[in-house]
């Protein structure tokens, strides 16, 4: 599902000196994979994530989601990519304040052209798998560190991706949340989906397909 | 949209106040451009002829007497279509008359002619009617000076010791004649006689052999078609001796100078309302637009493209501009109302809330609120989804 390739990625310190994340890094997530990614903070396991996931762009290397180079596509058609094929979750949840529970589910279908009606049916059973279907008209800070995840994890779920990308999911959670968030996610990659998570937690690597930790820009098996 | 425009309350808020700033200066303009218009429009309209000299006529009626035998003269001028004598004197003659704009004036009208001026035929009435020929101590008056006395159709007031009766009040015109008391000439030479001891005192004597006739301020002449007024005023001069004539143009022009100072007020009442209101608006909208930048980040995380981020704004900004807008005008339009109640108590109004600046000042708003938005959208999409993400945590 995912390959990436001689990713390189840098950044520019203040002063303009180049300060670099990634190095080269070679990756490969078939569809059923649970891939974790470890490593030291600043690491570079959130950028290399953002890269997976188009959020930002490499410097060099090419990334490819079921044979379609789509690192090579233009602004929009990388949007669109983003829409039919990823799913993010994040360590702060990144739920729009302004939008209930449900409707922060919904907005993953409103960019993608899916049928409102369906998307709908479809997020309140996510909510309801999740345990937090009673919570679905509650505003984000009506709602716990453990709900407001569970609430993120069914937006990037909601329009079935075949590639789930987590960025510390579980980084604000106290360990039970942690154990339903992992949970999930592992049953995502049961369902067929190639599913990356970034994460200093050992329960990470708990049913994990492969382990790779992150050093100096390099990835290691 | 009602959850959306809450979300954006004080974007609206402050849209709203920069607007109201905008039409309520806007409003204070058009009032005096209105004043000033109205004043050209009517000079443009007749010759104005008073008599050589210095007598009790004021504003375009200013000079000596002018008698029936001069009139008579300047009705046969070749060009020259209708002459209607006047009188028109201040209301009050103890009253400084340096302001002669805003002064209350008596104009006594000889109705059996026609009303000369071009573009002022009939004088448009609000309540009740103009006067006709054979009324007497019947009086028509205008807006401001019905509201400054309490005035309506049937009420009475006292004019130099004499009881006038309002048959009608005139459509508030923004200019001059809102505060004229219209009677019959005939009337007006009596409240002159009245008020001038010397006009009186030569009566009495004898040593002028005047009758009532004689007894005009000025005369407004109306021309031919197809005829130069300026020509016509200046053949009037050069046929009719001892008369002031006032050349259309020349007046206009005179009129124009005289309000210059006002003119230039008004731009820069005008350019600084824009300015300030703008900026306020503009920087309202591209702040509410920057708050939202994770929004935006996690939108396109979704997959949401350029396009269909800068739908979503332009259509928040829309609603929203056109709320703060609308707020800011009613706001406005409150206040100045209040305003005005308070100072039409004595005659004035302050304001004046045309359609042409209310539909302008919705329209300004809507269109640099989008403007603004628009910008602001270009900056945040220009980031990456991870930038904005990353800047608006």
């Amino acid at each position: 599902m995912l390959r990436a390739t001689g990713l390189v990625k840098s950044y520019r310190a203040p002063g303009g000196e180049p300060i670099p994340v990634l190095r080269g890094v070679d990756l490969v997530v078939k569809g059923g994979e649970l891939v974790a990614v470890v490593g030291q903070s600043g690491s570079g396991k959130s950028t290399l994530l953002c890269v997976l996931g188009l959020l930002e762009d490499a410097d060099a290397g090419e990334i490819v989601y079921e044979n379609v180079c789509v690192s090579a596509l233009p602004r929009s058609a990388k949007s669109r990519a983003r829409g039919r094929w990823v799913g993010f979750v994040f360590q702060s949840f990144l739920l729009l304040p302004s939008l209930t529970a449900l409707e922060n589910v919904l907005l993953a279908a409103r960019y993608t052209g899916r049928d409102r009606a369906e998307a709908r049916r479809r997020g309140l059973a996510l909510l309801d798998e999740l345990g937090v279907v009673g919570r679905k008209d509650h505003y984000p800070q009506e709602l716990s560190g453990g709900e407001q995840q569970r609430v993120a994890f069914c937006r990037a779920v909601l329009n079935d991706p075949p590639l789930l990308l987590a960025d510390e999911p579980t980084g604000n959670l106290d360990d039970a949340n942690g154990a339903v968030i992992f949970d999930a996610l592992r049953s995502r990659a049961r369902a067929g989906a190639a599913v990356v998570v970034v994460s200093h937690r050992p329960e990470a690597a708990t049913g994990a397909t492969a382990v790779y930790r992150l050093r100096g820009g390099v990835l290691e098996a | 949209m009602l959850r959306l425009l809450r979300g954006y309350a004080f974007a609206i808020a402050g849209i709203a106040i920069g607007v109201a700033g905008v039409v309520a200066l806007g409003a204070m303009s058009e009032r005096i451009v209105r004043f000033i218009e109205g004043g050209d429009r009517f000079v443009l309209g007749q010759i104005s002829v008073a008599g050589r000299g210095m007598g009790m006529g004021a504003g375009f009626t200013a000079g000596g007497l002018l008698p029936a035998a001069t009139i008579k003269k300047i009705s046969s001028v070749p060009g020259v279509a209708g002459v209607q004598p006047q009188v028109m004197l201040p209301l009050d003659p103890s009253t400084s008359q340096f302001m002669t704009l805003t002064q209350e004036l008596i104009l006594g009208l000889d109705l059996s002619v026609p009303m000369p001026n071009r573009y002022y035929r009939a004088l448009p009435v609000r309540a009740g009617r103009f006067l006709r020929t054979g009324d007497r101590r019947a009086a028509v008056v205008g807006a401001a000076f019905a509201a400054s006395r309490g005035l309506g159709v049937g009420s009475r007031f006292p004019l130099e010791g004499a009881e006038y009766g309002v048959v009608g009040i005139l459509e508030r015109m923004l200019t001059a004649p809102d505060r004229f008391v219209f009677v019959p000439i005939e009337d007006a030479r009596e409240q002159w006689v009245a008020k001038d001891r010397m006009l009186r005192t030569l009566l009495a004597s004898g040593a002028a052999a005047l009758t009532a006739a004689d007894l005009n301020t000025g005369v407004a002449v109306g021309w031919r078609e197809g005829e130069d007024p300026d020509a016509v005023a200046r053949r009037i001069m050069a046929e009719v001796p001892d008369v002031n004539v006032q050349l259309p143009s020349e007046l206009s022009r005179l009129l124009r100078a005289s309000t210059a100072f006002f003119a230039a007020l008004l731009v820069g009442i005008g350019a600084l309302a824009l300015v300030i209101g703008g900026l306020s608006l503009a920087n309202t909208m591209a702040a509410a637009v920057f708050e939202r930048i994770r929004d935006f980040g996690v939108k396109r995380a979704l997959g949401a493209t350029d396009l269909d981020l800068a739908r979503e704004v332009l259509g928040e900004a829309l609603a929203v501009t056109v709320c703060g807008g609308a707020g800011g005008v009613g706001l406005a339009v409150l206040l100045g109302s209040s305003i005005d109640a308070w100072a039409g108590r004595s005659g004035q109004q302050l304001f004046y809330f045309s359609t042409r600046l209310l539909t302008g000042a919705l329209a300004f708003s809507v269109l640099l609120g989008a403007a603004a938005a628009a910008w602001a959208t270009v900056r945040v999409v220009r980031l990456s989804p991870a930038e904005a993400i990353r800047r608006g945590a």
